[in-house]
């Protein structure tokens, strides 16, 4: 009855690499604040655009991600990159066609936008990557914890990670279950039944939550959950990271 | 002399208007165990979620140690009795095992060291010591079924109370089951369709029919008798033989 378990979100990787041993609350922190210099740089300054891709590049080697991983991870900014290759045809109005590319006009502001998309969305996506690869997401829901964030949300976040492999062994249950009764899904026209047995899911989602909810009562439930503290280390070098790229940023918005 | 756990004409209708129970009574001394049979849909999970003060309007129909069942006493009751629920994926929804079995101690109000130390005992009762650092849903069935009865002993119950405890387990997991819970020095209240089980932990057993106690007696006598056994829809395993016991 109860089949393989997955793990449909692990995305931590269990390697040697320093940053795996950092308190996840300073990892977040970092992240955060790096990825918000990133977004506010702008393109035309190099100073800041080439300070801001070391840190980023200074990180990825820290974390000692493969690079075929890392690549493949990346794949989450194909959107950006697709909207991104359309703005060179575009302009903000004054006319600055650099050069025409098959009859279509390619405009400066457009050409800045998009390399400032790419910049942007690669770096960020990539301290998002590091990020998960280093901490596991009971570390990250620690850590976010630790930085003090409502511990209702806390709780949401935790019982998702709890439940979120349940729920889908839970459907494919339910979908061995129709494909062994013959249902073979086609299409949109064959959806119906998987839109009754979402619905079904749903409701045994809703009455799990309610049992979950018993079982934590019957144990003295009052409202908080708190995890376990847990032992890290601390590094200096992820701090100066962080201040070099907040820097890096505010010495821009002064000149 | 009054006993360790009264219920006197306990009755609860669901908010549907489905009567669940209907004028239960039984008492239990400190130490007993006690079976709970019966078949699908007579209100024996509905019973017990009253044992812990989950369901039903807080009146005198249940005294525990002679404490009622009132709104200040909830959280001394939900500490003597542990409950252990038939789904462990309901139960055990902490990050790790260890935290899991920490919640309820926790939340009792021992200190977070005592907390620990009862955790960690708890899972060495259960034998699940080494899994203390896993996710829960890493665990197979059988482990998950430990662990759910380690979170509970963690908070040193009183009286334990198990829903269904052999179900979905293999045969060896079952024993190792069974042996945990006779090693235990305390009262338990067994529900349960596995007969053998019963009859092993539970000197005296009640059955629960439509929501009413239609027997209360010693478990083998209750199982020997087939006419309270097919009123009842209760059947021993193909092949178990009663009478083998009697002989020993």
């Amino acid at each position: 009855m109860y089949m393989q378990t997955t793990h449909s979100h692990h995305l931590s990787l269990h390697d040697e690499s320093i940053l795996y041993t950092l308190s996840p609350q300073s990892k977040i922190l970092a992240t955060l604040l790096i990825v918000v210099s990133i977004a506010f740089s702008k393109i035309i300054n190099p100073f800041q655009i080439i300070s801001h891709a070391l840190i980023v590049l200074l990180i990825i080697k820290f974390s000692r991600i493969p690079v075929k991983t890392y690549l493949k991870r990346l794949t989450i900014d194909i959107p950006f990159v697709l909207f991104a290759i359309f703005l060179p045809f575009l302009s903000s109005g004054n006319n600055d066609a650099v050069f025409t590319f098959f009859s279509l006009d390619i405009y400066k502001t457009g050409l800045l936008e998009m390399s400032a998309i790419l910049f942007k969305a690669t770096a960020g996506v990539s301290m998002g990557i590091v990020l998960t690869a280093v901490t596991t997401n009971i570390e990250i829901i620690y850590g976010l914890q630790k930085l003090k964030l409502p511990s209702i949300i806390i709780a949401i976040m935790s019982f998702s990670i709890r439940y979120i492999d349940v729920f889908i062994d839970e459907f494919k249950r339910v979908r061995i279950s129709m494909q062994s009764r013959g249902y073979i899904e086609k299409g949109i026209k064959t959806l119906l039944p998987i839109a009754y047995a979402s619905g079904a899911m749903l409701i045994r989602g809703y009455e799990r939550g309610e049992r979950v909810y018993l079982s934590m009562v019957s144990r003295g439930f009052n409202g908080v959950i708190e995890l376990q503290d847990r032992e890290y280390n601390n590094s200096n070098y992820l701090v100066l990271l962080t201040l070099i790229s907040i820097i890096v940023l505010i010495m821009d918005l002064q000149i | 002399m009054s006993k360790y756990l009264e219920i006197s004409n306990l009755t609860y209708q669901y908010p549907d208007g489905y009567k669940a129970l209907n004028g239960i009574s039984f008492n239990l001394d400190k130490g007993d165990s006690l079976g709970i049979l019966g078949p699908n849909g007579a209100g024996k999970t509905t019973l017990i979620l009253h044992l812990n003060g989950i369901l039903g309007a807080m009146d005198s129909s249940i005294k525990l140690d002679n404490m009622e069942f009132i709104e200040d006493n909830l959280a001394q009751i939900r500490k003597t009795v542990g409950v252990v629920f038939q789904d462990p994926d309901d139960q055990l929804f902490m990050p790790t095992v260890l935290e899991d079995v920490m919640f309820g101690p926790k939340n009792f109000g021992f200190s977070d060291e005592a907390s620990m130390k009862n955790a960690v005992e708890a899972l060495n009762m259960v034998g699940m010591n080494k899994y203390q650092n896993k996710a829960p849903h890493h665990l197979s069935f059988g482990q998950k079924r430990k662990v759910a009865i380690a979170s509970v002993l963690a908070s040193k119950p009183q009286l334990l109370v198990l829903d269904e405890p052999s179900s979905n387990l293999d045969p060896s997991s079952r024993r190792e089951l069974i042996d945990i819970l006779l090693s235990l020095d305390i009262s338990i209240i067994l529900v349960t369709h596995d007969l053998p089980m019963a009859l092993e932990i539970c000197p005296r057993s009640i059955v629960v029919n439509g929501g009413s106690i239609t027997q209360d007696g010693v478990t083998k006598e209750l199982l020997t008798n087939d006419k309270i056994m097919k009123e009842n829809r209760l059947e021993l395993p193909f092949g178990f033989a009663l009478h083998h016991l009697d002989e020993e």
